[in-house]
C-alpha cells in the first residue's frame, strides 16, 4: 500500500497534457475528395447509416447522362467502425486520430467536404 | 407456519401459487445503485431474511434481433457487438462463427489464433472488472481502484491490437479485419506478467482481508444439486465444482490447439467465485502467452461473398460470463432471416434468485454482483409479467388437465 502511495497518479492529465492514442485508434472519419469517385459502396456498407449520397451534377458517359454523386457524412452518428475505410477501393476514406468531436452546433458535425470540392 | 407480528402472513392459493402480503414484498430496482443496468427483483422478506425472489426481466429490451433482420450480414457484426459493453468480442465471435458455418469458408489459422488472443484478453479484463465491483460492494473501494488501474493495461493492449478499447470491431466474417500488429508480443508478455503478479497479490488480499472474508465467505451459496437443476453457465456453474467449459468441450477458433485447463472451485459461494475467477485470469494469461508463441504466419482473412447461402447454423462460445449461443437462419439473401441470441445471464438469473434465498437484504448487492449480471445482454426474450401471472400461472398438473380437456373437445 505504501508503494502505491509513492507512485505517481495513473490518471492521465488530459486535457492539460497530451493524450497519446495508439496507432490503430479509430477516430474521426476523413475523406480525400480528389480520390472519391462516388461509387456509393461506403453508403451501402455503413452499419450506422452515416453516409448519404448527394447528387452534385451530371456527366455524360458515351451517350448516356448519369448523375455524379458524392457522400455526405453525419458524423454525430458515426461509430468509427471503419467498415467504409476497409471497403473503399480508391483509398479516399481514412480514420484520423482525432477524438475531440464536441461541437456547439449539431450542423457542424455534418461533413460535406466531398460535395464542395467537386465540380 | 405460525403467524407472528414480525412475520409475513402467507397463504396457499392453490396451483402452487403463494400470495404474500404486500408489506413483506421489497421492490429492488428497476433503477438501483447496485445494479448497473435496470432490472427488477421482487424480494419477499421475512424480517431481514429473503424467502422468495421474483425477477422481472425485459427492461433493456432493445429489439436487436428484429433490427438484425433489416441489416446486411456485415452490418450485423457491429450491431451484435453492441449487445454487451464488456464481452463485445465474444458476441461478434459468436455471430461471425455462426455465419461462417453457413458460408462454409475455412477461416485462416492465423485469424483463429488472433481471435483466441483477443477473446482471452477480453476475459481477463471482464474478470478484473468483476473483481473490482465485488470489492466495491463489499465496502473495499481500495481494491476497486487498484483492480481497475490494472485493467487499464489490458484495455490499452486491446486498443493497440484492435483499435478500440471496448467495441473492438475486430472479428469479421472470414477472419479478422486487421493483421496482428508487429512488435507487440513483448509488450503483451510484460503486461501479462504484471497482471499475474497482481492476481497473486489480490488472491492473498481477498483471503486475508477481513471485510472481504466476512462479506463473501458462505454468502450466496449454491449446492451442486441446485446447479445441476437450474443449469447455470460459466463461472457460476464451475464454482460448484462442475467442470464445464465450451472452450474445452466444443473447441472453436484455435482452442483445440491451445486448450485451457478448466478451473473449478468447490464451495459455491462468492468467496469461491473470487478464487475461481482469479484462477481463470491466470489461465487466460497462459493461453494468451501460448497462443502468442504459436501464432502462425499466413493470411488473416479470407474474402467471403456478401450473400450467405440458405441454411441454419448454431454456434456457442464461452463468453466471460459463460456460454453464449447464436442461432442464425438464412434464406440466401443479403440479410439474415432470423438471429437468436441467448446470453449467459438468461441462464444464470434463476440461479441468482436461488443464491439470494436464505440470506439477508444486505447481501443482495454483493450476490447480484457476484453472479456478474449483464442485463443488457439478457433482455431479448419475451417479457414475463409477474403481476399478471396470477391470472395465467398454472401448475404442471393443471396444464396437463387443461391439455387433456382441450383435446377431448377437439382442436378448434
Amino acid at each position: 500500500m505504501f508503494k502505491t502511495a509513492l507512485e505517481k497518479p495513473v490518471t492521465e492529465e488530459y486535457p492539460f497534457g497530451d493524450k497519446v492514442v495508439t496507432e490503430r485508434f479509430r477516430g474521426k472519419l476523413d475523406i480525400d475528395p480528389l480520390k472519391c469517385t462516388g461509387c456509393s459502396v461506403c453508403e451501402i456498407v455503413c452499419p450506422a447509416e452515416v453516409i448519404t449520397m448527394v447528387a452534385v451534377g451530371k456527366k455524360t458517359i458515351g451517350t448516356r447522362e448519369v448523375e455524379v454523386k458524392r457522400p455526405s457524412f453525419e458524423l454525430y452518428t458515426c461509430i468509427s467502425c471503419g467498415q467504409c475505410v476497409d471497403d473503399c477501393k480508391f483509398g479516399a476514406l481514412t480514420l484520423t486520430h482525432n477524438f475531440e468531436l464536441a461541437v456547439f452546433k449539431k450542423e457542424s458535425t455534418t461533413m460535406n467536404k466531398a460535395l464542395m470540392n467537386d465540380k | 407456519m405460525s403467524e407472528s407480528p414480525g412475520q409475513a402472513p402467507r397463504k396457499e392459493l392453490g396451483a402452487g401459487l403463494i400470495q404474500y402480503s404486500p408489506e413483506s414484498v421489497m421492490p429492488f430496482g428497476p433503477v438501483h445503485p447496485s445494479l448497473k443496468e435496470p432490472e427488477y427483483f421482487k424480494l419477499v422478506l421475512e424480517g431481514e431474511k429473503i424467502v422468495e425472489v421474483i425477477p422481472r426481466i425485459g427492461y433493456v429490451h432493445r429489439g436487436i434481433e428484429r433490427a438484425a433482420q433489416e441489416r446486411t450480414w456485415i452490418k450485423n457484426v457491429y450491431l451484435f457487438e453492441r449487445i454487451c459493453g464488456i464481452c463485445s468480442f465474444a458476441h461478434s465471435l459468436g455471430y461471425t462463427h455462426a455465419v461462417e458455418g453457413l458460408t462454409g469458408f475455412e477461416v485462416p489459422r492465423r485469424a483463429r489464433y488472433i481471435r483466441v488472443i483477443v477473446a482471452e484478453l477480453e476475459r481477463i479484463h471482464s474478470h478484473l472488472l468483476w473483481l473490482g465491483l465485488v470489492g466495491h460492494w463489499a465496502g473495499f473501494d481500495t481494491l476497486f481502484m487498484w483492480v481497475w488501474k490494472d485493467r487499464e493495461k489490458i484495455l490499452d493492449l486491446e486498443e493497440a491490437i484492435t483499435g478500440n478499447r471496448i467495441h473492438k470491431s475486430y472479428s469479421t466474417i472470414g477472419g479478422v479485419r486487421v493483421d496482428f500488429p508487429d512488435g507487440i508480443a513483448d509488450r503483451i508478455r510484460t503486461d501479462l506478467g504484471y497482471i499475474e503478479k497482481r492476481v497473486d497479490y489480490y488472491e492473498r488480499l481477498v483471503e486475508s482481508e477481513e471485510t472481504m472474508s466476512v462479506r463473501t465467505k458462505g454468502v450466496g451459496r449454491i449446492t451442486q444439486e441446485t446447479a445441476r437443476r437450474l443449469c447455470p453457465v460459466g463461472p457460476l456453474l464451475r464454482c460448484t465444482g462442475i467442470a464445464r467449459d465450451v472452450r474445452v468441450e466444443d473447441p472453436y477458433a484455435a482452442y483445440d490447439e491451445v486448450p485451457p485447463r478448466v478451473q473449478t472451485s468447490t464451495d459455491g459461494d462468492i468467496a469461491s467465485l473470487l478464487r475461481l475467477r482469479l484462477n481463470e485470469v491466470r489461465e487466460s494469461c497462459w493461453v494468451v502467452k501460448t497462443a502468442l508463441e504459436k501464432l502462425p504466419p499466413g493470411p488473416y482473412k479470407v474474402s467471403v461473398p456478401r450473400a450467405v447461402p440458405q441454411g441454419e447454423s448454431t454456434f456457442h462460445v464461452e463468453a466471460p460470463r459463460g456460454e453464449l449461443l447464436y442461432y442464425v437462419k438464412s434464406k440466401g439473401g443479403s440479410s439474415p432471416e432470423r438471429v437468436k441470441v441467448r446470453a449467459s445471464t438468461v441462464a444464470n438469473i434463476l440461479t441468482a434468485t436461488e443464491m439470494l434465498k436464505g440470506y439477508t437484504l444486505a447481501d443482495v448487492p454483493i450476490v447480484l454482483t457476484g453472479m456478474d449480471p449483464c442485463f443488457g445482454c439478457m433482455d431479448r426474450v419475451a417479457v414475463l409479467d409477474v403481476d399478471k401471472s396470477k391470472e395465467w400461472s398454472i401448475s404442471g398438473e393443471e396444464l396437463r388437465d387443461y391439455g387433456i380437456e382441450y383435446y377431448r373437445r377437439g382442436p378448434r
